[in-house]
């Protein structure tokens, strides 16, 4: 048997593209979609697939990055999947990519208006680590009650003098919905600000969409007393000598001895060929 | 040079070929054909029909060879296959009062009219190993045929109105789970279609622990069947209903105390589990889980982990808590790196504020 | 009867990535791929958005049901007419003039704003050269452009709403073989 473009039927794509536009109208709300089974299991991926699937046409070119690297196995393994039921060209260069489906990171190399950006997200939901009932966290985000964050952030200050969030940091989009920026350092939160590309998040076990528009207010929670801050290494990535990007800690020896390199590989990569040019 | 991440393509490709010769196993024993599988494995097949919530021995036994005999890999291989098929239309309600019974006990009564017929059940076997090898079966035959259409056991309760009451065609609706997202508060017949294809063993832990003090129910099975229901359709354009084939179901009719509560009087109330192929098992537990659920309507203290919908159909789905579990082989080390550099910020702090040496297992900042 | 798109997969995928970027760019015209044949009073380009999200699943309330248009929408998208603008998840606007009041659509409520309306609105012509100006999520400080062919009171009834978000009503307006996306964030700057 053969598969429609992109797997999905049209049936389904039409359900996302309409929750899809909905979830544009409503910045960092996250829309309920009737979220299908794919072939790739529930946790890795499947709510990203399905954005992408609904998006995707035979001119675009499909980067997809897990950990910012193009080469681990998952990312390999999605784009291979595009490549099979859709047939679209794909490639590990950001700048050459129309649609970019992630996990866990943000590019470092600035994204353009003609591109998109996708993300796989785990558990859409902000609150759900200090409300499990979808039932009570759906009423807080009804009356942008966003007090327990507040109050959880607040806790961390007393306790150890610092906000211990450290990945999936939560944000405020255009004023209004507390929003998960899914599981990506809070180094790469400024990115979500402003941005001039469109960025998708797709939840497919947990049945939610949501999409934070280009050119939005993205606001990092934070205190006056505590400003937001990102991640900052005393190294520089022993590869290409940046100093700007997030870095992997790597073991290299059973003596413990670390190396750190740039977590987004095809911006390290292009930094390196430059310099050899 | 490190290049652990690199490599990914061929490191997949590599592992598809082990996995073939891997689920192979020895060539110079035959493969095993569906035919075996669907015949032989019967029970395994009804179990990923059931929670593959697709009808068809014939992809099962395939999902099941594909799967080497991990069900959940097989229900996730027959769940993705049915996302693909288009929608014809939708039968008419299964009647399972019409069923042809082959199995029906019980437990209420000593004697009911229709009989209680055994069946084929393991519940009389005695667990010893049979280590010769299995005679062939010789063909049973009945004492004398099984009344058809089977009175149903609640029924008769139904009568003497000892037992709550449920109209025919007083049900909404029902969404389709497949196509819509599970939303909170779910109606009782979104319940039973999460229950149905909620996987067996949270499903049974889930019900024995209402037995165990967690939503004490007080049940009694009041029937079990099993047997072959019909299909029907009834298409917009030929205006009769017309059979299409029929399947086999197993369903069980819980019977549950109730004191009476929310302006309704004491009389016993009803647990229902219903599940496609052989599976008693699983139709059980479902019809516990099923009473439990009903806490709310019935004004019962709603405390219990079974008693939860929120907890319980949220996490009965086997395709979505394997898939959420395992996730977590995947590589982390992006969030892993921001949550070191956090506890090292965090270790110096304490460090500094209690003013004890750092122990450099927890904050070695290497340079 | 009229055909459809002539190439359903491509044609609704190439004319969603357009109606994605309208509504992600609020007030900045962008030009649909496909216009589709469409019988009286339906636009051609109000008709390649019906075809691209509507189907059985859709509700749509149509201004001017027509016999040949009801007839070949029904046909191509199996879209549920309904009666009332407040049951629509979609509603198709032949004439803005006659509309009716923007509160007779649905807002969605607070716990699920997104079941609210969506508007296809067939207007005359877009203009830059206007004196409107919009600002909000998609746009980057501010843009200009004015849509003719409103009912005079159209921008009061939209600004009345606002202080009811997230709750509210997304439009796309519609012009030749333009298209352009006005979720319920975006805000008229006076003067």
């Amino acid at each position: 048997m053969t598969y429609n473009f992109a797997f999905l039927d049209e049936d389904t794509k039409r359900m996302l593209r309409r929750s899809l536009l909905k979830a544009v109208a409503i910045p960092g709300y996250q829309v309920p979609f009737g979220s299908r089974e794919m072939p790739l299991p529930y946790g890795w991926g499947t709510g990203g697939i399905q954005v992408t699937a609904a998006l995707l046409g035979p001119d675009d070119v499909l980067k997809v990055i897990d950990q910012g690297a193009d080469d681990t196995t998952n990312a390999v393994n999605i784009r291979r999947f595009f490549a099979r039921v859709a047939g679209v060209a794909t490639t590990e260069r950001t700048v050459d990519a129309t649609l970019i489906q992630t996990r866990h990171r943000i590019p470092e190399t600035s994204l353009r208006e003609d591109q998109i950006l996708v993300f796989q997200v785990p558990e859409p939901e902000p609150l759900r680590t200090l409300e499990p009932r979808e039932a009570e966290t759906r009423t807080l985000h009804a009356l942008a009650d966003y007090g327990l964050m507040h109050v959880k952030l607040y806790e961390d200050i007393a306790q150890y003098g610092h906000i211990a969030t450290s990945y999936d940091y939560p944000v405020r989009v255009d004023g209004r919905f507390l929003t998960s920026p899914s599981p990506i350092p809070k180094f790469d939160n400024p990115k979500l600000h402003q941005s001039p590309a469109l960025m998708l998040f797709g939840a497919g076990r947990e049945k939610r969409l949501y999409a934070i528009p280009p050119y939005t207010e993205v606001e990092s929670l934070a205190f006056d007393d505590h400003p937001f801050e990102i991640q900052q290494w005393e190294h520089q990535c022993e590869l290409c000598g940046s100093g700007e990007s997030y870095l992997d800690e790597v073991i290299v020896d059973d003596r413990g001895t670390r190396m750190f390199v740039c977590s987004d590989t095809d911006f390290c990569g292009q930094r390196r060929a430059e310099a050899q040019a | 040079m490190y290049v652990a991440v690199k490599g990914g393509e061929q490191a997949i490709a590599r592992s598809l070929e082990h996995l073939a010769e891997a689920r192979r196993g020895d060539t110079a024993v035959p493969e095993l054909t569906l035919k075996q599988i669907r015949e032989q494995l019967r029970l395994g097949v009804a179990r990923v029909m059931q929670e593959g919530s697709l009808y068809d021995e014939e992809l099962a036994s395939l999902a099941i060879r594909q799967a080497a005999g991990d069900m959940l890999e097989a229900i996730f291989l027959l769940r993705a296959y049915r996302t693909t098929l288009p929608r014809f239309g939708y039968t008419l309600p299964l009647d399972t009062s019409a069923m042809r019974v082959r199995r029906r006990v019980s437990g209420t009564f000593k004697d009911i009219p229709g009989g209680q017929v055994l069946g084929p059940t393991y519940d009389y076997t005695q667990r010893l190993l049979d280590f010769g090898a299995t005679p062939p079966a010789a063909a049973v035959l009945a004492d004398a045929p099984l009344a058809s259409p089977m009175p149903r056991v609640l029924d008769l309760l139904d009568a003497e109105a000892l037992i709550e009451r449920i109209e025919p065609g007083s049900d909404p609706e029902p969404v389709d789970l497949t196509r819509e997202p599970l939303m909170f508060p779910a109606d009782r017949a979104t319940r039973l279609q999460n229950l149905a294809r909620g996987d067996e063993g949270f499903l049974l832990g889930m019900a024995y622990s209402t037995q165990r003090g967690y939503a004490e129910s007080h049940p009694f099975a009041g029937e079990i069947r099993m047997g072959e229901v019909d299909v029907v359709v009834c298409p917009e354009e030929l205006g009769f209903a017309i059979e299409i084939g029929s399947i086999t179901l197993t369903e069980c009719q819980m019977i549950n105390q109730f004191h009476g509560g929310n302006g309704l009087p004491p009389q016993f109330t009803r647990g229902y589990g219903l599940c496609m192929g052989e599976g008693e098992r699983k139709a059980m537990s479902m019809a516990l889980v099923d009473r439990a659920l009903r806490c709310d309507e019935l004004a019962e203290p709603n405390y219990a982990p079974a008693q939860n919908q929120e907890f319980v159909l949220s996490h009965s789905d086997s395709v979505e808590a394997s898939g959420f579990v395992q996730h977590l082989k995947l590589p982390h080390y992006v969030d892993f790196q921001a949550e070191l550099s956090l506890l090292r910020t965090l270790a110096a702090q304490h460090a500094a504020d209690s003013d004890e040496p750092l122990l450099s297992a927890v904050g070695g900042q290497q340079s | 009867m009229l055909a459809a798109f002539a190439h359903p997969v491509f044609d609704s995928q190439r004319s969603f990535r357009e109606l994605l970027q309208a509504m992600a760019r609020p007030a900045m015209p962008r030009a649909l791929p496909v216009l589709p044949p469409a019988p009286a009073p339906i636009a051609p380009a109000a008709m390649a958005i019906l075809l691209t999200l509507c189907d059985a699943t859709t509700t749509v309330w149509l201004q001017q049901p027509e016999g040949e248009a009801v007839r070949h929408l029904q046909f191509h998208t199996g879209l549920k007419r309904v009666d009332k603008p407040q049951d629509a998840d979609f509603a198709l606007i032949t004439d803005p003039v006659s509309m009716p009041p923007l509160d007779a659509f649905a807002r969605g409520d607070l716990r699920y704003p997104d079941r609210s309306a969506s508007l296809i609105m067939q207007v005359s012509a877009f203009r830059a050269d206007g004196q409107t100006r919009f600002a909000g999520p998609g746009i980057r400080t501010s843009e200009t452009l004015a849509i003719d062919g409103l009912p005079g009171d159209f921008w009061q009834q939209r600004t009345a709403q606002a202080p009811q978000l997230p709750l509210g009503i997304d439009v796309y307006f519609v012009a030749g073989q333009q298209v352009v996306g006005l979720p319920r964030t975006t805000r008229l700057l006076e003067g």
